[in-house]
C-alpha cells in the first residue's frame, strides 16, 4: 500500500529530526501558556483562564505541527529536490501519495498536541482529554495537512508556504477560540470565523475538556473542509499539465 | 515499445513539442538529439507522466501511459537530468524508498540494494546523506535508484552531465550491459561520442520537433563517412566526402594545417544545427 511507504517516509524524517521536531512543537505553545496563562493570571467565566487556553492551545499546536509538516517540505520536494518527480512516475497510485501526506500530516500535529498535553500535565486543572479529543484533534491535523499539500502544490518557490502561514494559519491561532471566543467577535466577522477548522476543534476540544461533548455540527464542519481541500490536491495532482 | 502519437506539448504560447511523432522498439537504445531547448527534456517529462501533453497521446506497449495507470509505470524508470532526490536521506533511505514506491518486498529491496551499491562503488558512503555527496555520486546514486526496481524501460535525461571521464566510461558498460539483457533504453545527451557509441538509433530534435531517425553510421553515411579538417583565421572548417580518395585529392590541394579523419555523430549534429540555424533566421525566428 503506497499510504504505508509515504508514512514510512515521514517517520525516516521524523525520527532524524526528532528533537528538532519536538523542540519546535513546544516552544510558542509554551510561551502561550506561560505568558497568559500563568503570567497574566485572569479568570474566565469565573473559572481560571489556564483552563480556558489549554483546550485551545493544544488544537492550534496540532494544526501548526500539521501544517508545518507538510507545507514546506513537500514544497522543497516539489520545486527544489525534484524528489516528487520520482513519485509521478512509480507505480504508487497518486492519490495514495495524497492520503499518505494527509495522515502523516495529521499524526505530526497529534504528537505536537501530545507534547504540550505532557507538559501541562502536572498542572492539576481537572480538564478531560479522552479518546473522542483524540480523534477531533487528528481530524484537525488531517484538515490542515490536506490544506498544505494544496498550498505546498501551488507553491511557486520556497517562500509561498510561510507566506500562506503568516496570512493564514497566523492569524487562524490567534482568532479561532484559542485566547477568547469567538462570539465576542462583532457580526460578521465573528460569523465566518466561527466556521473556520480551528474554531470548531477548539470550541469542541473545550467542551469535552469541561465534561462536556463534542457535536455533530462542527464534526461535519472539519469533513466538509477535509473534503473540499482533498477534491481540489487530487484534481491538481491528476489534472494539472505541468507540476 | 513506446510510441508518441502527434504529441504536442504547449506551456502558455510557446510550442517546446510539436507533434511529436516517435517509435521506440522493445530493446532499442534510442537516442534523443537536440541542440539546447529543443524539447528533449519535455519529452521525458511526459514520458514520466510530470507533464501532460497538450495534444496526442504516448502509448507504451500498446497502452496509453496516463497518471491513472500505476501499471504501466512499474514498467519505466528515470534518470532526469538535475538531481531529483531527497536531500537528507542516506543512501540506503534513497533505495528503500524507491523500493518501497515499487511495491519490492523488503528483502529484494535490501539484496538488489547492496548489489547495485557494490557495482558502483557506493556501498562505503551507503550512510551519507544525499545532502554530502558528491555531484558523481549523487549520479551514481540515481542510476543505482532507477536499476533497483528493474524496469523494462530506462528513460536517460543526460544521466551522465557533471560525471569525469572514467565515471563515464563505467557508466557506458552498464548501459550497454543493460540494453543487451533486454531493457529499452531512450536516452537525450550533449555527449555525441555516448549517443554514437550507445545508441542503434539516433532521432534529431529542433525546435520540438522531430527531424529524422537514422542509425548513427547511417547519419553519419548521409553526410560522407570522411572529413578534411584545415584551420582558418576563422577556426577549423570541415568538409565532408563519401569516397575517401576524393577526400584525400581534396587534402592534397589544400595549404596551412589540415587532417583527415572519419566523420563522427558530432559531425552530423554540428552540421545539422547549422542548417537548422540557418533556416531558422530564414523564417525570422
Amino acid at each position: 500500500m503506497g499510504i504505508v511507504t509515504i508514512l514510512w517516509e515521514k517517520w525516516v524524517e521524523f525520527r532524524r529530526d526528532f528533537y528538532k521536531i519536538t523542540l519546535a512543537a513546544m516552544i510558542a505553545p509554551l510561551m502561550y501558556l506561560i505568558v497568559f496563562g500563568m503570567g497574566i493570571q485572569t479568570l474566565s467565566h469565573g473559572e481560571p483562564y489556564l483552563n480556558f487556553l489549554i483546550p485551545g492551545v493544544v488544537s492550534l499546536t496540532t494544526m501548526n505541527g500539521s501544517f508545518n509538516a507538510i507545507a514546506q517540505n513537500l514544497t522543497v520536494q516539489r520545486l527544489y529536490e525534484k524528489a516528487f518527480d520520482q513519485v509521478m512516475i512509480s507505480p504508487t497510485p497518486l492519490w495514495q501519495f495524497i492520503v499518505g501526506q494527509i495522515l502523516g500530516g495529521a499524526l505530526r500535529g497529534l504528537y505536537a498536541g501530545a507534547v504540550i498535553l505532557l507538559l501541562v500535565s502536572p498542572i492539576r486543572t481537572g480538564l478531560v482529554f479522552n479518546v473522542v479529543s483524540i480523534l477531533i484533534l487528528l481530524l484537525n491535523g488531517a484538515v490542515f495537512s490536506t490544506i498544505a499539500v494544496v498550498v505546498s502544490f501551488y507553491a511557486k518557490n520556497h517562500t509561498d508556504a510561510p507566506r500562506f502561514s503568516s496570512y493564514i494559519i497566523m492569524p487562524m491561532a490567534y482568532l479561532c477560540n484559542t485566547f477568547f471566543r469567538v462570539e465576542q467577535l462583532p457580526g460578521i466577522l465573528g460569523t465566518i470565523i466561527s466556521v473556520l477548522p480551528l474554531s470548531q476543534t477548539s470550541r469542541m476540544i473545550r467542551a469535552i475538556a469541561g465534561g462536556g461533548n463534542a457535536d455533530a455540527y462542527g464534526v461535519m464542519i472539519l469533513i466538509a473542509y477535509l473534503a473540499v481541500f482533498s477534491g481540489i490536491a487530487f484534481v491538481y495532482i491528476y489534472k494539472k499539465q505541468n507540476i | 515499445m513506446i510510441e508518441t502519437k502527434n504529441v504536442t506539448k504547449k506551456f502558455n504560447q510557446f510550442t517546446a513539442v510539436d507533434s511529436l511523432n516517435l517509435k521506440v522498439e522493445t530493446g532499442d537504445f534510442f537516442g534523443l538529439l537536440g541542440p539546447n531547448g529543443a524539447g528533449k527534456t519535455t519529452t521525458i517529462g511526459m514520458l514520466s507522466t510530470v507533464l501532460l501533453p497538450t495534444e496526442g497521446e504516448i502509448r507504451i506497449d500498446g497502452q496509453k501511459l496516463t497518471r491513472k495507470t500505476p501499471e504501466l509505470r512499474r514498467k519505466l524508470s528515470v534518470i532526469t537530468q538535475e538531481y531529483s532526490m531527497r536531500q537528507d536521506m542516506t543512501m540506503d533511505e534513497i533505495m528503500e524508498y524507491q523500493g518501497r514506491l515499487y511495491f519490492m518486498p523488503r528483502r529484494k529491496i535490501r539484496e538488489k540494494t547492496e548489489e547495485l551499491l557494490d557495482f558502483c562503488g557506493l556501498t562505503p558512503f551507503r550512510r551519507r546523506t544525499v545532502r554530502r555527496l558528491s555531484g558523481g555520486m549523487k549520479r551514481k546514486l540515481m542510476v543505482c535508484r532507477a536499476l533497483l526496481t528493474e524496469p523494462e524501460i530506462l528513460l536517460l535525461d543526460e544521466p551522465t552531465a557533471g560525471m569525469d571521464a572514467l565515471a563515464r566510461r563505467q557508466m557506458w558498460n552498464l548501459l550497454r550491459k543493460l540494453n543487451e539483457q533486454g531493457i529499452t533504453i531512450l536516452l537525450t545527451t550533449h555527449y555525441m561520442e555516448e549517443a554514437q557509441t550507445l545508441c542503434n538509433r539516433v532521432a534529431m530534435m529542433h525546435e520540438g520537433k522531430l527531424e529524422d531517425v537514422n542509425t548513427p553510421k547511417g547519419w553519419i553515411r548521409l553526410l560522407g563517412s570522411y572529413a578534411v579538417d584545415q584551420m582558418t583565421g576563422e577556426g577549423v572548417k570541415s568538409r565532408f566526402f563519401h569516397d575517401r580518395m576524393e577526400a584525400i585529392n581534396y587534402l592534397a590541394g589544400l595549404e596551412g594545417s589540415t587532417a583527415l579523419r572519419d566523420t563522427t555523430l558530432e559531425d552530423v549534429f554540428v552540421e545539422r544545427v547549422g542548417s537548422y540555424l540557418e533556416k531558422s533566421k530564414g523564417h525570422g525566428r
